[in-house]
């Protein structure tokens, strides 16, 4: 069985007590105590002159309702107004603005599911980074 | 101002023969409003577990962590959806899995809340405003 672990540390010194938070989870399946078998991993560049795309990681599979994926996602841009425009099909969601990264469950179940983003502002080009952890795909008959 | 500091480490021994480790960091420049580390029992009506105000232009990340319990001892498997205000789903935390996220409004005025899928729920979660953006 495939173990993976995501853990998240937060620290902050905005408080006259420091905020010091650790969470670690490992990546299951849905419903079961089996990890999560499928990694994609890779990298793109989105201009704000491409418009909103799906992403090479936004489509949802065909692994139908109640199945587990795991999505983190970086903006690799370096120009702090750079920022790229997360959106669940054709509702905003988040932004990520240069440097900053997400670490998100994805219910990739269906179109109203598919994961869209769009650099912004005007002249924005913004680098990116991701992992894709997901249950494994049924295979698909040859044509 | 105040910094805070999210560290994502994503590591397995197994998953692959070509090992996965990685770990990535971030520097954010916060202000209020925020919410520091809170729970929250969450019932099956996600208007009722709002956790993150409405807005329309904030940047504002927010931590959500599954406790795995009903009530912070009684053990529970049951998923929490995470779903922005007005029912949109985003995702879907199983016990003990967190959530790390740039929830922005972005003129929708549009909220973060959480609802079980079945039972209560008790989520950890906080939320800190981005004063660089927006």
């Amino acid at each position: 069985m495939a173990t993976t672990t995501a853990t998240l540390s937060l620290s902050s010194d905005m408080l006259s007590s420091p905020i010091s938070i650790s969470a670690s989870s490992t990546l299951m399946k849905a419903g079961v105590t089996e990890g999560l078998e499928l990694i994609e991993m890779g990298r793109g560049t989105i201009a704000e002159t491409d418009g909103s795309k799906t992403a090479e990681f936004g489509l949802p599979t065909a692994l139908g309702a109640d199945k587990a994926a795991k999505l983190f996602l970086v903006n690799k841009a370096t120009d702090p107004t750079y920022y790229i425009d997360i959106d669940l099909h054709d509702t905003n969601i988040g932004r990520l603005y240069a440097g900053d990264w997400m670490f998100i469950p994805w219910g990739m179940n269906d179109t109203a599911s598919e994961l869209v983003i769009e650099a912004e502002p005007s002249g924005a080009t913004c680098p990116y980074e991701f992992v894709l952890l997901q249950e494994p795909q049924t295979l698909e008959a040859h044509s | 101002m105040a910094t805070l500091t999210p560290t994502l480490t994503l590591t397995s021994t197994d998953a692959t023969t070509d090992q996965l480790a990685f770990s990535v960091t971030d520097s954010l420049t916060v202000k209020a409003p925020s919410q520091g580390l809170s729970t929250i029992i969450v019932d099956t009506t996600g208007a009722n577990n709002i956790i993150v105000p409405a807005n329309a232009d904030k940047q504002t990340w927010v931590y959500v962590r599954h406790t795995g319990t009903t009530d912070g001892s009684t053990t529970t498997t049951q998923h929490c959806d995470i779903e922005l205000t007005g029912d949109v789903a985003i995702g879907t935390l199983k016990a003990n899995e967190w959530f790390w996220f740039p929830h922005c409004g972005n003129g929708g005025s549009t909220g973060v809340q959480l609802q079980s899928v079945s039972g209560s729920i008790q989520m950890e979660y906080g939320y800190w405003s981005d004063s660089t953006a927006q």
